[in-house]
Order: C-alpha cells, then sequence, then structure tokens
C-alpha cells in the first residue's frame, strides 16, 4: 500500500528550507570575503594582520607581494585611542 | 591599578604566569574605542626607510625566507631592543631599519625569480586561514625554487634533532586531504 503524496510535501519543504539558508549563508560568507573561505579562529595577530592588509589594499582579504608599500602607507597607522578612568 | 574579578579569584595576583617585564614598557590593557590616524611625517631628522608592502599571506609565506637571510639583523634588533630599557622603539631605529631593507630584498627576489610558486603557495594560504599545514604541495615547489634561485633554505628553529621536521612530512596531520600532500 501506497504512502500518499501529501505525506511527502512536508519534507520537501524542510530539504528546500534548509538548503536556502545554507547555500544563502555561503554565499554571503564568500562575498564579505572577497570571494574567498572566511578566517576563522582569529587571534589578536591575526586581527591585527588583516588590518593592516586593509591599510595595504583597502580590503580586509586583499592580498598584496609587493615589496614596497604603497604611498601614504606610513602615515596612515591609527593611534588607538583610549578613554581613560583616572 | 589592580583588577579583581567577582569569580573571587583575582587573576592578576598569579605574578609567576607574566614575563619579567622590569626592563620592558608595561602598562595594563585596555579596551579602545576610537582611533586617531595622524599623517603627520616623520620628523626630516629621522631618515626615511621604504615600508614592506607585503600583506599577511605573504609575508607568512616569505617568512621563513626572511628569517634565513635576515637572522643577524632580526637578532641585533632584538638585543638592542632588549638593552634599551624600554626606549628602544627611539633607540633601535638603526637596527629597525636594516630589519625592514633586508626582509624587502628578500620579498624584491622571491618576486623576481619564483613570483608563480610564491603566488601559489600564498594565495593557498589565504584561502586556508593561513593554516600552513593546507599547502604543502605549493610550499614543496615555493621551497626548491627558492633554494636553487637565492639559495635560502626553510629550517624550523627548535625543532627537534633526529625527526623529519613537519614541513617535510608528505602526510599532515589536521589536513583537510587526509592522504599525501605530494
Amino acid at each position: 500500500m501506497g504512502v500518499p503524496f501529501e505525506a511527502l510535501l512536508p519534507y520537501g519543504i524542510i530539504i528546500t528550507m534548509f538548503g536556502v539558508s545554507g547555500y544563502g549563508l555561503h554565499y554571503v560568507k564568500r562575498f564579505a570575503n572577497d570571494g574567498k573561505k572566511a578566517r576563522w579562529n582569529r587571534d589578536l595577530w591575526d586581527r591585527q594582520m588583516m588590518e593592516r592588509d586593509q591599510r595595504i589594499t583597502g580590503s580586509f582579504r586583499g592580498q598584496s607581494s609587493n615589496h614596497q608599500a604603497p604611498t601614504g602607507f606610513d602615515v596612515s597607522n591609527p593611534w588607538k585611542i583610549e578613554s581613560r578612568i583616572y | 591599578m589592580r583588577f579583581h574579578c567577582t569569580f573571587g579569584v583575582n587573576f592578576w595576583t598569579f605574578e609567576s604566569f607574566q614575563p619579567n617585564t622590569a626592563a620592558m614598557a608595561n602598562r595594563e590593557a585596555r579596551f579602545n574605542q576610537t582611533v586617531l590616524v595622524d599623517t603627520t611625517p616623520m620628523p626630516d631628522h629621522i631618515p626615511k626607510v621604504e615600508e614592506i608592502g607585503a600583506t599577511s599571506a605573504p609575508l607568512l609565506s616569505a617568512s621563513y625566507f626572511i628569517g634565513d637571510r635576515c637572522k643577524a639583523y632580526n637578532d641585533d634588533f632584538m638585543k638592542c631592543k632588549d638593552e634599551s630599557n624600554g626606549r628602544g622603539e627611539f633607540d633601535c631605529l638603526k637596527e629597525g631599519r636594516k630589519v625592514t631593507r633586508c626582509a624587502a630584498s628578500v620579498i624584491k627576489d622571491i618576486n623576481t625569480h619564483c613570483l608563480d610558486q610564491f603566488k601559489a603557495h600564498w594565495e593557498c594560504l589565504e584561502n586556508n586561514n593561513h593554516q600552513l599545514w593546507e599547502c604543502r604541495r605549493p610550499e614543496v615547489q615555493l621551497n626548491s625554487c627558492v633554494f636553487d634561485k637565492l639559495g635560502l633554505k626553510k629550517t624550523l628553529p627548535g625543532a627537534p634533532e633526529g625527526q623529519v621536521p613537519v614541513h617535510l612530512r608528505p602526510k599532515q596531520k589536521y589536513a583537510q586531504y587526509p592522504g599525501p600532500q605530494w
């Protein structure tokens, strides 16, 4: 005795919705990372190196292998300003 | 100022966990709220140096070769900073310029002679969260090219004697691809 097709409709909806969210997140993450795989488990060193990448290339994921920094790189280093509590 | 946390444990009293900072510039960490970009260039009496324009992945890819050629300059700089009692930023500018120029020369040479292998390796690193063990195949090609053309060799400092260094083992633990990488 066969299963009526109405019983399988929810499974179709579930698979479609998980697929939409999964592929959607995949593409959003790729888009946010300039088409590369996202970085993960970054520590302070990685984060400050990515800030330096951004100063050189204009993007956090941009890379360049020049031996010479672009003009203005030596004065674009930001000072981190802290609020004092005393 | 000491920070007392509310769990009943004062983490800052574990003095033995902290490095000997008597000779270093020591101050407590604070979260920063804003940044200030000051575009005033360095004064004229400080000699200029070309900053390195390589970003994180190429620098990581070239790091062992920089270490091979520039070890003397780097050690000299670290010794100077160690001995200058927290004034290293001012007193070690000369040594720092040598470090920068030496590293730039290595990157320039690799770009000139091994551009394809270099690019393949740092693009692989950039796509794999900068984890060296995912990119051994391009690394082996880069290492052999750099050794042939520039004579620089990758060695792991402090690696145990009598074992194959981790970057020369074909099978890499924790890599996504479990088999031999080359």
